[in-house]
């Protein structure tokens, strides 16, 4: 079942145009990944679900409905930054928010419960967020768009700037999001932020989607079971060899990378470039982040 | 009407904590109205009794030295508060309406207000100083006040702030000036006409000469209907300001 569905949406700005023929879907209790690089379009597409801005045309609809200012209450929108009132304890920005989005009497107490619960503010509900360390307000910042039990949940790339502990207590977090049947629509520039949390992936440059599916569909990009990573002062005469057995070669990143159509052993690989002077070499598995380059590479 | 009230008393509430947390503001609001009431009760009243001095200093002091810096200082404030903080993206794409959020404002600084006057009288009574007129009259002029200065700062914060650095510069330059042309510090009687003429419209010189009216001179609502019918007038046009504002911070969200 389909909860959020954009289809052939477009956008311009002056002559540039950001958003083209854009077209996706999130499923129920799904987490669509959003990658793309920067001035990609997917802050512009942000804004349209969260009826900031308007397209200029295509569609865009939550739960079957046209997105407007009615479905703000199925959108909960998490920003990059840290958007709660600093000043206000974990519990007061809750209330603040519950009651901007029209929860009343008891429902506002029991929500509030329900997110302590969920978010393990147990200990922090009554400290003020400026008080809080960053991993933790980012809690508050995600408990506060889930106060009103929206039915899609965006998150901007939630873990920005967070220590690798945090980041991990993050992620279960938002896994546990599609138990509580809500559909996530994440932006994010971490490659394993989207391997370990996304049941969909989109690719996104230029305005459009040029590569989308599961990771494994997306990994299925890159004509290759293995990888070779190598730096040499001749990588014209390492080039050269790969060709002469038929492999394909890649810079991703500036580095020289060698598409092996078969898997191979790290000596077999090395023997194979006898006579060439190579500084380093090593085995990779095919990860997003080559998929998403071999994409906005065609893209 | 229900969800109106709940989302204002919400923003109200929220303001109220964060002032009464940040503290700072709060203090600046009770010291400078106290210290200007001080030294204009005390000049004015030469050698002779302080009284009619607190009398007539107290109004113009309420009106210009405690509800312009609270009321129209507050909001400005405020606004870019909600910009650095990004907050204000959130509310934004919340279903919160444009009136609440400016009611919310209105209702908090009313709080604000009230308290300073309970304090700028206090300290006018101690000298002898007292209200003289109807305090229900004298209440509804301060309400009326209110509005107007709530409006006018959330027109400035909304369109002409967008850091910390950029709230005294809307606020001196356009605020300032009205004070002196309302009559808060000297007496409108010494303006020339053509001043005089553009005085009657400053919204600053309608709330000092109404409330100096009432609280002064025990004036009554016939007496200062003119003032009455501006302020309310202001009023109105804070209320339409404060919602236009709140969409033009919308349309400069959009543009991120």
């Amino acid at each position: 079942m389909t909860v959020l569905e954009v289809c052939d949406l477009e956008k311009s700005f002056g002559n540039r145009t950001v958003l083209d023929k854009l077209s996706f879907s999130v499923g129920k209790n799904a987490i669509y990944g959003l990658l793309g690089p920067n001035g990609a379009g997917k802050t512009t597409t942000i804004n349209i679900l969260c009826s900031l801005l308007d397209a200029d045309a295509g569609s865009v609809s939550i739960g079957g409905d046209s997105v407007s200012e009615r479905t703000r209450h199925r959108v909960g929108f998490v920003p990059q930054e840290i958007c709660v009132y600093q000043d206000l304890t974990c519990r007061e920005n809750v209330f603040f928010f519950a009651r901007i989005y029209g929860l009343q009497g008891a429902a506002i107490a029991d929500r509030t419960k329900e997110l302590v619960e969920m978010f393990d503010l147990h200990e922090y509900e009554d400290t003020k967020v400026a008080s809080l360390s960053g991993g933790w307000r980012r809690r508050v910042n995600i408990a506060v768009a889930l106060v009103h039990s929206p039915s899609v949940l965006i998150l901007d790339e939630p873990t920005a700037g967070l220590d690798i502990e945090a980041r991990y207590d993050l992620w279960n977090l938002i896994r546990g999001f599609r138990e509580g049947g809500v559909s996530v629509l994440l932006t994010t520039h971490q490659m394993e932020e989207a391997e370990q949390l996304c049941s969909c992936i989109g690719i996104l440059q230029n305005g459009r989607i040029v590569a989308e599916g599961s990771l494994d569909t997306l990994r299925a990009l890159v004509p290759a079971k293995q990888l070779a990573v190598i730096e040499s002062d001749d990588e014209h005469a390492v080039r050269s060899r790969a060709e002469s057995f038929g492999w394909e070669s890649r810079h991703y990143g500036g580095r020289l990378i060698l598409l092996l159509p078969e898997r191979h052993v790290l000596h077999e690989v090395v023997h194979r470039f006898n006579g060439i002077p190579l500084s380093a070499i090593s085995l990779q598995e095919v990860g997003l982040e080559h998929a998403y380059l071999e994409a906005t590479a065609k893209g | 009407m229900k969800r109106y009230v709940g989302e204002t008393t919400a923003v109200a509430n929220r303001i109220l904590i964060e002032l009464i947390r940040m503290r700072r503001s709060l203090i600046f609001w009770v010291v400078f109205p106290t210290l200007m009431l001080l030294l204009f009760g005390l000049i004015y009243a030469g050698g002779g009794g302080t009284s009619k001095s607190f009398d007539a200093t107290a109004p113009g002091i309420l009106i210009g030295a405690a509800l312009f810096f609270s009321c129209l200082g507050g909001p400005v404030a405020l606004i870019v508060a909600e910009r650095e903080r990004r907050t204000l993206r959130r509310l934004l794409v919340s279903p919160l309406k444009p009136v609440s959020y400016f009611m919310g404002i209105v209702v908090a600084y009313m709080f604000i207000a009230l308290g300073q006057t309970i304090i700028v009288y206090g300290i006018a009574h101690f000298f002898g100083g007292r209200f003289h007129g109807s305090i229900l009259l004298g209440l509804v002029i301060i309400v009326l006040s209110v509005f107007s200065f709530v409006g006018a700062g959330f027109f400035f914060g909304a369109r002409f702030t967008k850091r910390t650095e950029d709230v005294n510069g809307p606020v001196a330059a356009f605020g300032v000036p009205l004070l002196v042309l309302g009559g808060t510090f000297f007496p409108v009687s010494i303006l020339p006409p053509y001043l005089l003429a553009l005085a009657y419209l400053d919204p600053i010189f309608h709330m000092n000469e109404a409330l100096k009216g009432v609280s002064a001179l025990d004036k009554g609502p016939g007496d200062i209907v003119t003032h009455l019918i501006f302020l309310g007038a202001f009023t109105v046009l804070a209320l339409f300001l404060g919602t236009r504002s709140y969409k033009s911070m919308l349309i400069q969200e959009r543009k991120g």
